[in-house]
């Protein structure tokens, strides 16, 4: 029933592929290491080698991809039903026999570099890489005149190539080497403007958090190998799959692994550091906090799903958490003034939508809604990461128009001025909220689908999925109703302009202006006297928004809406993806859930509905609203006080403890130290009265030493 | 009568052997002649190593003619040589003569501009005290051994109070003359004693006549305890008297005050001559260039003696050298801490068990000494070369306060003084710490490895041996320790303090070049030390020095006689 996980049929199309496995990470490994080394040299034609290198690593993605597709395409017609699978060894590093690695364990040690590239991954893969280098394009005109511009290539280089290693990995070493070099990447540029006090304490923030998550997939990754004496995927879930492992072993494994996933991809109560990581500059949050780091944790979680598909407790879990982070980000969403902020929690909700997806594939309801739930939480991954980032190119675009100003109280109207970032932040607005036929409305609807199975299995949490259904659709008229607040704060309504969007747009360096995300209260409120005619960014800005919004617009339907068209199905994106190894194989297709649909539509038009209401026909309506709801609305201003909680309950303690610490060590250790080393000088001190000049006295003291050794030795005898 | 002939033939040339000896102490004879003529101050030292190089054509002469004493002929031969003759040639001879001679060469360089009027009798007397060294190292009777360690004495004497003549360097030179012959006369009188209790002169036959007697006394129901305790105080009082030459505590009260009052280069030949001839003579004497057997000479006693003496030299040094503010009274005490951790390389080897292939790993010990020794010369002399430098035009650097700022003020000095220190304290890749690192090692390989045959007592207290020689190698590392302070704190001065009365720059002279060879040295022997271990490890095989005892299989006892 499930699919034989060990490669062992390669058809003969795929093994040219094993040699250009390689160059994927390190295309942009090397751009990243000349762009840090020279980078002083280069500066003004950095983004070259970045956009090169990522683009070269996308062209080889596609070289790739082609012949697997070929493999999958004629996977079930040939009676063969074994997933094709890539992989190609490097390095064996650490290799220790059985028996031998210590710690009484009878297992071995072998851990190596080695790469593989299977269905999943590809798709990552093309994902990761193309969106990654129209970025860097974007960037080349967002980034300009920024003194640090050879260092942002150089980082956005390393990331795409950490991001490259973590996907194609093929044991959970090489996975958490990947790991960690995404999470200092992000690190190293959402601190980019590092000079700015809460850029830096942004960075430090994600870092942090995300660091508690990994302390946690470490474990897991260690409980693992305890528990089946390998690291590389295969071996260890086709021992997970032989059983012998007690329910609470594995429990606690998979959720030490989802520990990690909820760190990266900034599930509650590990969420706090996304809003925060929009002091980066918007192409980074573009980038990361959108379409690849974040989604680092649902890839993770997918190709753990032969783990987590015997623990039905975990998938509860990883489920309940996803669907509370998407109605906690949802709600906070609605009350934001900064656009970014908006895109920011937007994107926690759509990320607890696909940990929702992935939540759902129990076995309770047969191997088919355990490929429906991974294949609709990957499809949305996919989907999402297109429109989220044409959403962060475009509010990125209005910054640059507007000086850096991005609190949506300060500008409006800007569909006048900016006619093609409002015509790509439209489409990416209406893919979001999951209008009907878009992208957006094909992957929700699969994860909604999914949900209601997982809730129909009559078996352990049905009713609890139930529940979770509730919320996801609840979640997705606020989703459509506070992304279109947003759209229409912006875009509609008189055209008002901030005084800096005259000053600095133009040549102007961005260099330290990297400021005023809208919690600011101190800059000066003033608008501009004479806007201009245009506010439009350049074209190397704007090519990137369309090529996105094309894609938000089409993917969606060219990949889900033959899933049923049994003619076209060797376009279906589901028909790719299910074709990894460790879901199951022989799952019958999944049909197209009719009343589901209808009600996601409904319920995305009825938020955009209200979102005109509220914000064009009658724009004193939400101010009304927000003083009657009080308190509630405070609540969603202000996050829900989380970071305040946290800060008192972990941060403060902890700043206790180091100072007590701290105290102990001065006056406790350094003291004793101290005291330690005087010892050798006092005793110098006794001795020394000994040379005192005289001879007689030498002589006298040579005699005495020497009768003492005879007196003490010949009485020994 | 046949067997007559060869043995005369091969006794009388002997004198073959003492041909480099001779070349040196001819031109010194030359050189006393020609002081008296006052030529220019710098032919004395070409004269002098224009000695040196013919005294090393002299050896590599006698090197090619004379065979080494173990491959002279047929064992009678082999025999007549090893129990008669006053010299013999041998391998660890020939190392000790090439020593000799580049110490010679070495401190010739440094001391090229001292003496003043007495220039010639100067350089005479380093030719003299080279002879020294290396009849020390092929002598082979009680006379010869005395005669040779006079030879470096003697001029010694003179050579502390020529340079320059002030109260200081005069009380120096008394104080340094009045010790040194008491010391002589401890040692003549272990001689003595170790004459009547053998009835023989030679050494080697001195040796094994020990090492089979106390073998026998090891069996209590044949313990001859009058006898044993003669051979301790015997044994005692040599080591008392060569104490004084290589500054084992209680015997070091001298050095601190000579080496501050003599002149630089004096100082520099103090701290390193009398050590390596100390140490040579110890080396005949103690029995630890033979083999394990011979080792037995030194009974059960004096082993332990040595492992008090090198714990309390190391130890005493280094507290001591803590309050010193003159650097040359820094650079005594850090050569009695030195002393100390050679000694832990000769406390040690009478307890490290051979392996049964024969090849007698209690050498350990003595290599480790050895090597140290070569190591010690290198760092001591460029040290006090750096100090000799800087001190020319009248301004002699003898306080932490001369040095203070020279990182700035003279970069390479201060460079190659931080090599030395760094190389003092034990930093790798110097030859301090590879020096340090063997000692170390030999001392924590006491016992260590599988001991077959030994019953349960015998086993527990080889364990017990094994701890206390650990602990004696945690108080070297807890030296190491305590000595990287002073040594650290003139780095500090060097570099992070600003000059109060900077030092002038140097002349050019001979002296640099006696600085660059120890920091090559320094260098070479902290990252080759197969370099100098090498050769050491092929001159002390056993059985080609001064003993033919074979190797006893099993253990101490058992001996076999030599025909």
């Amino acid at each position: 029933m499930f699919s034989p996980l060990f490669a062992a049929s390669e058809p003969d199309l795929l093994t040219p592929l094993a040699g250009l496995l390689w160059l994927i990470p390190t295309l942009p490994l090397l751009a990243a290491v000349l762009l840090a080394l020279l980078g002083s040299v280069v500066r003004q034609w950095s983004h070259w080698l970045s956009v090169a290198a990522i683009g070269a690593a996308f062209v080889v993605s596609v070289l790739v991809f082609v012949p697997l597709y070929g493999a999958i395409h004629t996977l079930h017609e040939d009676g063969n039903h074994v997933p094709p699978l890539v992989v190609q060894s490097y390095y064996p590093w650490i290799q220790v026999e059985p028996g031998k690695a210590g710690l009484g364990l009878g297992a071995g040690v072998d851990i190596g570099l080695a790469l593989r590239v299977d269905a999943l991954t590809a798709m990552m893969l093309l994902m990761i890489n193309f969106i990654a280098a129209l970025i860097a394009l974007y960037s080349a005109g967002y980034m300009h005149g920024d003194p640090g511009y050879a260092r942002f290539f150089a980082a956005v280089s390393g990331f795409v190539a950490a991001m490259n290693l973590l996907v194609m990995a093929d044991n959970f070493v090489v996975l958490y080497a990947g790991w960690e070099g995404v999470g200092l990447c992000s690190y190293l540029l959402i601190g980019f403007w590092y000079s700015k006090p809460t850029a830096a304490d942004a960075a430090r923030k994600a870092f942090l958090v995300t660091r508690l998550g990994d302390v946690g997939l470490f474990l897991g990754i260690l409980m693992l190998w305890y528990g089946t004496g390998s690291l590389t995927y295969d071996v260890v879930f086709a021992k997970l799959q032989e059983g012998g492992l007690s329910e609470p072993f594995l429990l606690t494994a998979a959720l030490l692994v989802f520990a990690g996933a909820a760190g990266k991809s900034a599930q509650f109560p590990l969420h706090v550091w996304l809003p925060d990581a929009m002091e980066g500059p918007t192409p980074v949050s573009a980038l990361i906090h959108a379409a690849t780091m974040v989604t680092a944790g649902v890839y993770l979680v997918a190709r753990c799903t032969p783990l987590f598909m015997l623990v039905p407790a975990a998938q509860l879990t990883v489920a309940v958490l996803g669907g509370f982070t998407a109605i906690l980000a949802a709600l906070i969403a609605l009350t934001q003034s900064d656009l970014k902020r908006v895109l920011a929690y937007s994107t926690l909700s759509q990320l607890g939508y696909m940990f929702l997806g992935l939540g759902c594939a129990t076995m309770a309801g047969g191997p088919e809604l355990v490929k429906l739930a991974v294949v609709a939480a990957v499809f949305h991954l996919f989907t999402h990461a297109f429109f989220k980032a044409l959403l962060f190119l475009a509010a990125g675009s209005v910054m640059h128009g507007m000086g850096h100003v991005i609190d949506m109280q300060r500008f409006s109207g800007l569909r006048q001025v900016m006619p093609l970032t409002h015509a790509t932040f439209l489409v990416g607005a209406l893919t979001l909220a999951g209008f009907p036929l878009l992208s957006g409305f094909w992957s929700k609807d699969e994860i909604l689908a999914a949900v209601q199975q997982a809730s129909e299995t009559g078996s352990y949490g049905a009713s609890t999925y139930f529940l979770l259904l509730v919320l996801a659709i609840v979640t997705a008229f606020l989703t459509a109703f506070y992304t279109f607040r947003a759209y229409f704060l912006t875009f509609w309504g008189p055209l008002r302009v901030p005084a800096e969007a005259d000053h600095a747009h133009g040549e102007q360096g961005h260099g330290d202006h990297g400021h005023g995300h809208g919690h600011e209260k101190k800059h000066i409120e003033r608008d501009s006297a004479h806007p201009k005619a245009s506010y439009e960014s350049p074209a190397v800005m704007t090519v990137p928004l369309v090529v996105l919004a094309v894609f938000a617009l089409g993917v969606g339907a060219l990949l889900a809406g033959p899933h049923t068209l049994k003619a076209v199905k060797g376009l279906s994106f589901a028909h790719f993806v299910e074709a990894t190894p460790g879901l199951p194989t022989d799952a019958a297709p999944h049909q197209y859930n009719l009343n589901l649909m209808l009600l996601s539509s409904g319920v995305a038009l009825l938020g955009i509905a209200l979102a005109y209401l509220l914000y064009v026909v009658q724009p004193s309506l939400p101010g009304q609203l927000a003083r009657s709801l009080g308190v509630l609305y405070q609540l969603s201003r202000d996050k829900f006080y989380l970071d305040e909680l946290y800060h008192i309950v972990f941060v403060l303690p902890l700043q206790g403890l180091a100072q007590l610490l701290a105290t102990l060590d001065r006056h406790g250790v350094d003291a004793t130290l101290r005291a330690a080393a005087t010892a050798p000088h006092w005793l110098g001190q006794v001795f020394r009265p000994m040379q005192n000049g005289l001879v007689q006295f030498y002589a006298l003291a040579m005699v005495l030493g020497l009768t003492v050794f005879l007196l003490a030795l010949v009485r020994s005898l | 009568m046949e067997l007559h002939a060869n043995l005369a033939a091969a006794l009388g040339g002997f004198v073959w052997q003492l041909l480099p000896e001779t070349v040196l102490c001819l031109a010194a004879c030359l050189l006393f002649l020609a002081g008296t003529f006052r030529l220019p101050r710098t032919m004395y030292g070409i004269l002098a190593l224009v000695s040196l190089a013919g005294a090393m054509l002299a050896l590599i002469v006698v090197w090619r003619r004379v065979p080494f004493v173990a491959e002279a002929g047929e064992a009678d031969l082999v025999n007549a040589l090893r129990y008669a003759a006053p010299v013999t040639f041998t391998p660890l001879g020939l190392l000790f003569k090439n020593l000799a001679l580049i110490t010679g060469v070495l401190l010739v360089l440094l001391g090229w501009d001292e003496g003043g009027e007495s220039s010639g009798e100067y350089h005479a007397c380093l030719l003299l005290i080279t002879a020294g060294i290396s009849l020390v190292g092929s002598a082979n009777d009680l006379l010869t051994l005395f005669l040779a360690l006079e030879l470096v004495s003697i001029p010694t004497y003179l050579l502390l109070y020529l340079p320059h003549v002030t109260p200081a360097s005069q009380e120096s030179a008394l104080k340094y003359f009045l010790l040194s012959i008491f010391s002589t006369g401890l040692l003549l009188f272990g001689f003595s004693y170790l004459y009547g209790l053998t009835g023989t002169l030679n050494i080697p036959r001195i040796v094994e006549t020990l090492a089979a007697a106390q073998a026998v006394g090891l069996n209590p129901a044949e313990a001859s305890a009058p006898w044993r305790g003669l051979v301790l105080v015997a044994l005692v009082m040599i080591v008392a008297g060569l104490g004084f030459k290589i500054t084992a505590v209680p015997f070091h009260f001298y050095a601190p005050d000579v080496y501050q009052g003599v002149s630089t280069p004096a100082a520099a030949l103090l701290a390193f001559v009398p050590k390596v001839v100390g140490f040579a003579a110890l080396l005949k004497l103690l029995g630890f260039t033979g083999t394990d057997a011979t080792l037995n000479a030194l009974g059960t006693q004096v082993p332990v003696l040595l492992w008090i003496m090198a714990a309390v030299t190391m130890t005493l040094g280094n507290l001591l050298a803590l309050w010193q503010s003159n650097l040359k009274r820094l650079l005594a005490y850090s050569s009695v801490a030195h002393a100390g951790y050679m000694l832990i390389g000769l406390a040690v080897a009478p307890r490290l068990v051979a392996t049964p292939d024969g090849i007698g790993s209690a050498l350990g010990g003595v290599e480790a000494t050895l090597f140290y020794l070569g190591a010690y010369g290198a760092m001591t002399l460029g040290a006090f070369a750096v100090l000799h430098l800087l001190s020319q035009n009248g301004r002699s650097v003898e306080t932490e306060d001369d040095l203070v700022g020279l990182g700035k003020t003279h970069p390479r000095m201060a460079l190659a003084m931080t090599l030395f220190l760094l190389s003092l304290i034990g930093i790798p890749l110097t030859a301090g710490f590879a020096g340090k690192a063997l000692l170390f090692f030999e001392a924590l390989g006491v016992n260590s490895g599988k001991l077959e045959g030994l019953t349960k007592e015998q086993a527990a207290q080889a364990a017990e041996q094994a701890r206390l020689y650990g602990y004696l190698a945690l108080i070297g590392a807890i030296n190491a320790a305590i000595a990287a302070w002073y040594y650290l704190r003139l780095l500090g001065a060097m570099y992070l303090r600003e000059a109060i009365e900077p030092v002038p720059p140097l002349k050019q002279s001979p002296a640099l070049v006696t600085l660059g060879l120890c920091v090559v040295l320094t260098l070479t022997l902290g990252m080759v030390p197969g370099l100098w271990l090498g050769p050491i490890q092929k001159a002390l095989r056993p059985g080609f020095n001064s003993s033919g005892l074979t190797q006893a299989p099993g253990g101490p006892d058992g001996l076999v006689a030599p025909r």
